[in-house]
Order: structure tokens, then C-alpha cells, then sequence
């Protein structure tokens, strides 16, 4: 690292001068008749501090700072290289830290800041319909139905543009007989130029698209079909695909990367609204025409100068007419606008946030714990440096600029981290991807290393270097140059005051490491509970075929008569125990329906329920191994010629009817115009996920409530999974065209479930051993450094003969008292931070003590292991080889 | 030992500039002359520290109030001399009626002192 020549021109230049000003007064000395020998002491000593007078002197020349900086980094380099191990130590404990860290940020990054390919995401909101139901514990989220839309749409007076997207639902993409299983939203023929958003390839529906329901068969495909289905050929625009039972012509290709307004899950292709009819299933195909089949999330682009409160009540006023003019839909709903980084999380964005700051913190722990390390290697180090620094000082360095100096080399030293964090941040991330479920990878958002990355890493790292370089530095910089340099060392001051500072950075780590574990803990636990909990049905022997006739082009007597079939020919296969069908996949539930009492004050809006809905067909109970608490199973003569009838589950029994008989009592669905008598109580199973709160649950007779798209339930005498491949060929036998895209086992379909939860949970326990095992190496860093300063102490005792067990007994004491005053933070840390996470506990409290103690016993013998060694390789040190040392 | 000798330049900064532009007035010099030159003037009261007087010199070229030259020196040496430029002169000027306002009302202030304490 040099200067530049002008400048390194300057620099001899004011040395020659000064060069010159002492040969002059040393002449003028001799002339007057000194000895040359005093003649140069003398003029030397008048001159004073030549590097001193050449620095402020530069000082004058103004850019000094980045001259000086430069030979900082120059010296910092040099002392890096020369104190290898140290270097590659400090280098490897925060490239892991800030790996952790870049990991982490590069998912969030993905996910919260993402940058959808779209034009000027701050004027883009999400229109959501709530339900004002006050008897919900949260506001839920619902779609808006078609027509609704079209008046929202109409009506607004703060949208450049308000468009449509459905959920992503599957769909056969058909190849010759074969088909595949790919997502699709429906979205209104305005949608891309309200995201404004730009085709990689072809053209967007243009706004006029929206021509009679059915006419309009295009398609805009993702980048990734694309890729894999036609290999990226731009002939690609003018073909066709079948998808489900109509044929589309493809338009356009998405740009890469774009997965709509959700940064978590994207479709694979996406279709105009007035093709509805040809995709959905029976139940919502006249979601067109019916103002009740709430089917669009909406989101619109503001007017410039309009802000998000303004459009909320504008579009509020609407929602309020809606409700008047509509009352059987609409009654009790509104709407609310959510920010579209929000909207973008998708429905479980509260749970997202939180995760995520968990994980932030728990990284943000591990990096603090990282930085105490280097710390006190540097701290030791600084004992080893006392000499050069005391030097240095007495050459009339000035404070400040060691200060700086040493500033320099603990920031190149984050640097230096900072680079391999990114490659461990990247193979994190890769490893992190390759756990996405198989299924529907190629949906899911894929964390990349951007540029947001890079400079959160560079900036990290920085921020790094100084967090740990600033005690030591100041520390270091403090050296008695004359103490030092006299040798009259050892002297116990400065060493003692260091050891003071190790001592506290120590009782910090403990603290630290001890709060992390006890939350990684604390987490572990629940999701152990979770994953271990009741799911109130059996999934052990189970086997699940979804499938979709409606899709293939089947009619209510052709579906209903597959249905049959399909039962009672799988139900004849050896080794099968039960079937059944239903319309809900377990665990794979939201909650779908408003639910009106009869009897109830209908006026009121917070009558309304919110419940599960689900389809069944007969036996569905047995197979699932649900108990019927009261009343009866739906029977072959519920249908559509006899009474409505449901079934409930405990919940709404309890919460409803309290102490009262529930069999007998009736409901409606609200927009609905019927009443359905209730004649049987189920247990509780879990809807939604695992160790939910119980959720409403309503079961439907498929007799009465037909549906063309159902689920197949096996219940198997033993491993399912060897009865899928026989359940498959024999549905193949009976329509070879109908798709069985999605087989799973009901394991298989439970871990699919928890799969977020459980990748998190991997993460919390990744990062929490992480930062366990930086804490041990720091702790057993600082009592060596603690044990060396004081070696000659150990070999004094030693050889006034004390005892060698309690040598180390007063050593190893020593250390563990200072951990123990660690834990006693670390606990109380920990109970602080518990209160703020007990809500998302599930089966442990966040005081549960085998967490609690687990995680203290774990680090209290990682730290007792830590003490041990060093003190033991003291005391075995002969006491003559070390007193002769000092 | 290094703030205060840092101190003391701060504390000469205005005085050392007039010394150093009103030497110079007579000729061009270099720092070792100047230094010279101050301290004889003052009949060695005043001991030119060169951690101040090269700063100083330095600085004032900066200002472009004296311009420097390599020459050599009556014993053939080879020197970096300053010599004032119109500039210089012109601050000179300025200096030197700040110095004597400045001296008046220290002297003042300090006379009115005594005539007190007289009292």
C-alpha cells in the first residue's frame, strides 16, 4: 500500500527541510565551538520529536486523514500477517456470526424487503374484505367476491387502478394423456398493469381482455414453467396449453423472480378472470355472478397524493353501502387495506414477523457473543503488544491516532470475516433452499445473495470491527509507557484492570449464551409438544388421494358415481380397513365460512361465526378416528330430499349452546337461505395446524353439499405408504385420464404442514449451538488468559508447596464464580425475554423448568470444562520453569 | 508529554504567523534563520519551537502569504527559503494593527488593574 507520488514528493521534501534545519544549527553549534558529538546531541534535543513536528506539520496539508489511513491499513495488514493465529481465530469465530447473520438477512431480505419486479411499490395497496365479527379473538382476512370487485372498482375515487388475484389453486397441465400437477391464480384482466409490471416476454391480458366469461382463453405463464416445461424458447407465445378441461394460448412470460403480490408463494400460471368457470371447482365456478363467493384479494394503486387512510375510508363508505344494498352477502363485512409488503406475507405474515424477529435476535446474540470473543483475544494480545504501544507512545504517537490505528486492524479484521461470512451465508442459504418441500419448490421464493445483502454484510462487519476493537483499543492505548518500558512489567495494575474488563465481557457471555439457549430451548420444547400433540385424528395408517373430476370435465351424476365407485372397489383391496371422502386435506384448513344461530339476534354483527367447513361422506369419522361425542353419523338418507343436517364439533357446541342440548338446534350460513339442523357432536381434531387453539368445525353431508373436487381417505391395515401405488392403478383402472398428482401419506402430509414451523425451529436450534460453542471457546479463551496472568503466582504457591488440587481448586472456584454471577444474569434475562414470547409457546411456559435447567446445565459444564483445563495445564507446569520465566 | 506541547502551538498560532511574516519582511529565509532571527530579536525570550514554526510556515504558504524556493545558503548549503509575496504584505499589515489594538487593550486593562488596587 503506497502513497501517491505527489504526496510521497511532498513527504521528502519537508524531510530534507528538517534535514536541513539540523545541519545548520549543528554547524552553527561547532562554529561556536562545540564538539561534533555535542553539536548533534544538543541540536538534537532542541529540535525535538521529528516524527512529531513532520506529523503536524502534514497535518497543515490538509487530506492527512487519508494519507494516515492508509498507512493504518498498511500497518494493520502487516500486524494481521504477522499474528497468524490469532488472525485466523478472530477471522473464523465472526465469520460464523456474521454468516449466521447474512443467512438470516438474506431470507428476510426476500421475504419483507423484496423488491417485487414492480413499478413504485409504495402506492401499491392490498383491498381485503374483514368480517367485523367482535367475537373473534383477530380480524380475519377474507376475499372479495367478483361483483363486489366491480363495484369497488367502479366506485372508488382514489385508485389509478384497483385489480384482482385470486389464491393460487392446482390445476392438470395436461401433456398428451399425462397430466401435472401446476398452480394458478385468476386475476383480473387489469392486474399486471396495476403492479406495473413488465413481461419478460409476449404481452400482459390487455385491460380489454375481460370479454364474455369463457372467451377469453390466454394465459401468462411464470419464468420458471417456462424454463422447465418449454426450455426457455421464445417461441413459446402463440402456444397452446391444456389446463384442466379448457385450452388456453399462451401470451406472455413473467418476469423472473415475480410471484405476484405474495414474496413467499407464486403460481405458475395466471389466467384472466372471466375464465373462472373453465378452471375453478363446482363450488365456486359461478363466483362470477354470485356476489357470496368471495374468490379476489384485491390491490390497488393510490392516486398520487392520496394516502392509505384516505382510500381505507373512501372505501369503507362503499363497503357500508354494499352491506345496505346487499345485505345477505355482504352483512357484517368491510374492508381494510393492509400495505403490500404486509399483503405480501401472505395469511400467516403475524406469525412470519415474529419468527423472523426471533431469529434476528437470536443472530444478533450469537454476533454480540462473537464479538466478546475477539475482544478478549485481543485483549491478550493487547498484553503481548504492551511494549511496541509503549514504544509507539514515546515516539510521540498521539493517542487518538492509536486509537485509531487499532481501530483499523480490528475493522480489517471484520472485513476479512465479513468476506467468508458471505460464503457461509451463501452455502446457508443453498442448504436452507434445498429443504424446501419438493412439492412445490419451484413456487416457493428463492433467497438470493443481492446487492441489499452484500452491503448489509460490508456494513456488519464494520460495525463489528468496532464493537470489539473499541475496548481493547482504548484499553490498550492507556499503556504506562515508562512502567512498560522500564520492564519494571508485570507490574499488576494494567493487568489487573484487564483482567477486571475479561472479567465482565465473561459474566456478559454467560449471560448472553445462557438467555439464547434457554430460548432456543424454550422453542425446541414447544414444537416438540407441538409435533408430538393430539391431532385429534389418526395419521399413522392413513393415505390421501386428492381428486378433482370437476377439472376433468365430469358432471355432478358422473363425479357422484365415481365417488361411489371409487369407494367400494378401494374398499375391497386387501389390507384397506376404511374409506371415505372429504373436501378438506387435513392440516391444509382455513377457517371459510360465517356461520348465523337461529334464535340469535340476527342484527347484531357480532353473532356471526367464524368456522371450518368441511365436506364428508359417510364413515368419515371412523376412517379418521374421530369420536362421535352425541348424535348420529351422517347416513345414506341425508340427501338432497330430506332435512339439512350438520355436524359440529365441541367447540361450537360449547361455545353456543353452553349446558344446553345441542342436537336439534339449527344454523344457516350467512348469505345462505336455509336452515340446517344440527344431529351430532364430534370431537375436536386440529384444522388448521398443530397445537392450534380449537378452531370451529363444521362437517357437511356430501349427499347434501356436493362437491367435485374431494379428497380421498384410506384408512390402511398396515404401512400406507405401500398401499398408494395399488389405490393409484386401481383409480387409473377406472379413468385412466384423472389426475393423481398429489398422493401422500398422512405423515407425510403432517411434517408437509409443519414444515415452516420446523425449519425454524432447526434455525433457533442451529444458532443456539452456535452460539453455545463460540461461548465455551470464549470462556476457555479468558481463563487462560486469566490463569497466564497469574502463572507466576500458580508457580510461587507450587513451590512453597501448596497442595496441586487446590491450586486448581482456587482456580477453577474462581472462574466458576464468575459464571455463576453470569447464569444469575443470564436467567434473568432470559425470564424477561420469556414474557415477551409466552403468548407463542405452545405446551411449555416460558419459566418451564427443564428448559431452564437443560440449557443452565449444559453451559455451566461447558464453562466448568473451560475453567478446568487451563488451570490444569498450570499447575502442571514445573513451579521453577515458571517462576524463572517472570 | 505530547497534549501540552500540542497546547502550546495552539496558544503561539497568531503571534508566531505575525513574527514569522514580519522576518521575513526583510528578506527571504529559511526555518532554521527564522528561527534564528526570533529568538535574537527578542534577546532569546522568545524560543521558536520547530513543532510550531513548521506548521506555521507551512500553513502560511498555504494561505499563498510566502512562497518557498530551494537556494543555496551563503555556506552552500542547500536550504528551502520563504520570501513574502504582495499578499504576505498585506497581512502583515493587517496583523500588525490587530497585535497593536490587541496590545493597547491588554496594556489598558492591565494599568486600570493597578490604578484599583492603588486605591
Amino acid at each position: 500500500m503506497k502513497l501517491p507520488l505527489w504526496r510521497r514528493r511532498q513527504q521528502q521534501d519537508l524531510d530534507a527541510e528538517l534535514q536541513s534545519h539540523l545541519q545548520m544549527a549543528i554547524e552553527d553549534r561547532i562554529e561556536r565551538g562545540e564538539t561534533l558529538e555535542q553539536a548533534e546531541t544538543r541540536a538534537l534535543s532542541e529540535f525535538g520529536n521529528q516524527s512529531l513536528v513532520k506529523d503536524v506539520t502534514r497535518q497543515t496539508w490538509g487530506w492527512t486523514g487519508f494519507d494516515d489511513w492508509l498507512q493504518d491499513v498498511h500497518y494493520g495488514l502487516r500486524m494481521l500477517r504477522k499474528n497468524l493465529g490469532f488472525t485466523v481465530a478472530a477471522v473464523l469465530t465472526l465469520a460464523l456470526a456474521i454468516g449466521a447473520n447474512t443467512a438470516v438477512f438474506t431470507v428476510l431480505n426476500t421475504i419483507f424487503l423484496h423488491s417485487l419486479p414492480v413499478h413504485d411499490q409504495s402506492h401499491l395497496v392490498a383491498v381485503k374484505m374483514t368480517s367485523a365479527s367482535k367475537s373473534e379473538r383477530s380480524e380475519r382476512f377474507l376475499p372479495i367476491s367478483y361483483l363486489n370487485l366491480k363495484d369497488l372498482q367502479g366506485q372508488n375515487r382514489v385508485f389509478s387502478g384497483l385489480a384482482g388475484y385470486s389464491p393460487p389453486f392446482s390445476l392438470p397441465l395436461w401433456q398428451g394423456r399425462s397430466s401435472q400437477r401446476v398452480f394458478a391464480e385468476v386475476v383480473t384482466g387489469n392486474y399486471f398493469e396495476v403492479l406495473g409490471t413488465s413481461p419478460a416476454f409476449g404481452s400482459f391480458f390487455a385491460s380489454g381482455e375481460e370479454r364474455a366469461p369463457g372467451a377469453n382463453p390466454v394465459a401468462v405463464i411464470s419464468y420458471g414453467l417456462w424454463q422447465r416445461r418449454f426450455g426457455g424458447t421464445p417461441d413459446v407465445i402463440g402456444r397452446e396449453i391444456r389446463l384442466s378441461q379448457a385450452t388456453f394460448v399462451i401470451v406472455g412470460v413473467a418476469p423472473q423472480g415475480f410471484l405476484g403480490v405474495d414474496a413467499i408463494f407464486g403460481p405458475d400460471v395466471w389466467l384472466p378472470s372471466n375464465m373462472t368457470e373453465q378452471v375453478l371447482a363446482t363450488a365456486m365456478r359461478d363466483a362470477l355472478t354470485d356476489r357470496g363467493k368471495p374468490l379476489f384479494f384485491g390491490v390497488g394503486r393510490l392516486q398520487t397524493g392520496i394516502s392509505s387512510a384516505q382510500a381505507e375510508s373512501d372505501l369503507k363508505t362503499i363497503a357500508t353501502s354494499l352491506a345496505r344494498e346487499y345485505p345477505g352477502p355482504n352483512a357484517g363485512h368491510s374492508i381494510v387495506l393492509q400495505s403490500a409488503s404486509m399483503a405480501a406475507l401472505g395469511p400467516y405474515g403475524a406469525g412470519i414477523l415474529f419468527g423472523s424477529a426471533l431469529l434476528m435476535t437470536l443472530v444478533g446474540l450469537v454476533l454480540l457473543i462473537a464479538c466478546s470473543n475477539v475482544a478478549n483475544l485481543l485483549m491478550a494480545r493487547a498484553e503481548a503488544r504492551r511494549h511496541e504501544i509503549a514504544v509507539r507512545i514515546s515516539m510521540g504517537a498521539i493517542r487518538l491516532r492509536l486509537i485509531r490505528q487499532l481501530l483499523t486492524e480490528s475493522m480489517l479484521l471484520g472485513m476479512a470475516s465479513g468476506i467468508f461470512a458471505l460464503l457461509l451465508g451463501y452455502a446457508g442459504v443453498s442448504l436452507l433452499s434445498s429443504f424446501r418441500p419438493a412439492e412445490y419448490a419451484q413456487n416457493l421464493a428463492s433467497p438470493k445473495l443481492d446487492a441489499q445483502v452484500f452491503v448489509f454484510t460490508l456494513l456488519l462487519s464494520l460495525l463489528t470491527g468496532v464493537i470489539f476493537g473499541i475496548v481493547p483499543a482504548l484499553e490498550s492505548s492507556r499503556a504506562p509507557v515508562l512502567e512498560v518500558l522500564k520492564e519494571a512489567s508485570r507490574s499488576l495494575t494494567g493487568s489487573q484492570r484487564r483482567v477486571r474488563i475479561a472479567n465482565v465481557l465473561l459474566v456478559g457471555q454467560v449471560a448472553l449464551s445462557l438467555a439464547a439457549l434457554i430460548m432456543a430451548a424454550l422453542f425446541l420444547r414447544s414444537v416438540q409438544r407441538q409435533s408430538t400433540a393430539d391431532p385429534g385424528f389418526q395419521t399413522h395408517n392413513l393415505a390421501l388421494f386428492p381428486l378433482n373430476p370437476g377439472q376433468v370435465g365430469y358432471d355432478r351424476a358422473r363425479s357422484e358415481n365415481l365417488y361411489r365407485r371409487v369407494e367400494t372397489d378401494v374398499a375391497a383391496l386387501p389390507g384397506i380397513d376404511s374409506v371415505s371422502w372429504a373436501s378438506n386435506l387435513p392440516l391444509w384448513e382455513r377457517v371459510a365460512a360465517d356461520v348465523v344461530i337461529e334464535g340469535r339476534a340476527q342484527q347484531r354483527k357480532s353473532d356471526t361465526v367464524g368456522s371450518v367447513v368441511n365436506t364428508i361422506d359417510l364413515n368419515y369419522f371412523s376412517v379418521m378416528g374421530i369420536p362421535i361425542v352425541r348424535g348420529r353419523d351422517f347416513t345414506e338418507s341425508d340427501d338432497e330430499r330430506s332435512m339439512p343436517v350438520a355436524i359440529v364439533n365441541e367447540t361450537i357446541a360449547h361455545t353456543y349452546w353452553p349446558g344446553q342440548e345441542v342436537l336439534g338446534k339449527r344454523f344457516r350460513f350467512a348469505g345462505g337461505n336455509f336452515y340446517r339442523q344440527i344431529v351430532g357432536v364430534v370431537k375436536n381434531s386440529t384444522y388448521v395446524t398443530l397445537g392450534e387453539t380449537p378452531q370451529s368445525c363444521i362437517y357437511l353431508p356430501l349427499r347434501q353439499n356436493f362437491s367435485d373436487a374431494m379428497v380421498l381417505y384410506v384408512r390402511t391395515h398396515g404401512d400406507p405408504a405401500q398401499a398408494l401405488a395399488p389405490i393409484e392403478r386401481h383409480i387409473h383402472d377406472i379413468d385412466p385420464q384423472m389426475p393423481l398428482d398429489d398422493v401422500r401419506t398422512g405423515s407425510t402430509i403432517i411434517s408437509q404442514a409443519m414444515w415452516g414451523t420446523e425449519m425454524g425451529v432447526g434455525m433457533l436450534s442451529v444458532f443456539g449451538l452456535l452460539g453455545l460453542l463460540l461461548a465455551s471457546v470464549g470462556l476457555y479463551g479468558i481463563m487462560s488468559y486469566a490463569v497466564n496472568q497469574r502463572q507466576h503466582e500458580i508457580g510461587i504457591r507450587m513451590a512453597l508447596g501448596a497442595d496441586r488440587a487446590r491450586v486448581l481448586k482456587t482456580f477453577v472456584g474462581q472462574g466458576m464464580k464468575l459464571v455463576g454471577i453470569g447464569v444469575v444474569a443470564g436467567l434473568a434475562l432470559a425470564l424477561l425475554a420469556g414474557r415477551a414470547v409466552s403468548s407463542l409457546l405452545y405446551g411449555v411456559t416460558a419459566t418451564d423448568p427443564i428448559s431452564i435447567a437443560l440449557a443452565s446445565a449444559v453451559l455451566v459444564s461447558g464453562a466448568a470444562f473451560a475453567c478446568f483445563i487451563p488451570a490444569h495445564a498450570a499447575t502442571r507446569v514445573d513451579p521453577l520453569t515458571s517462576l524463572r520465566e517472570s | 508529554m505530547p497534549p501540552a506541547y500540542q497546547n502550546r502551538i495552539e496558544l503561539l498560532q497568531g503571534t508566531l504567523d505575525l513574527l514569522v511574516l514580519q522576518t521575513l519582511q526583510w528578506g527571504p529565509q529559511h526555518g532554521y534563520g527564522i528561527a534564528q532571527c526570533i529568538r535574537g530579536g527578542s534577546g532569546d525570550t522568545l524560543q521558536v519551537e520547530t513543532g510550531s514554526l513548521y506548521p506555521a510556515l507551512h500553513r502560511l504558504e498555504r494561505q499563498g502569504w510566502i512562497v518557498s524556493e530551494w537556494k543555496l545558503t551563503d555556506k552552500k548549503q542547500r536550504a528551502k527559503f520563504y520570501r513574502l509575496t504582495r499578499a504576505g504584505k498585506t497581512q502583515l499589515l493587517r496583523e500588525r494593527s490587530r497585535w497593536e489594538q490587541l496590545s493597547d487593550a491588554i496594556a489598558a486593562i492591565l494599568n486600570a488593574v493597578r490604578t484599583e488596587g492603588e486605591v
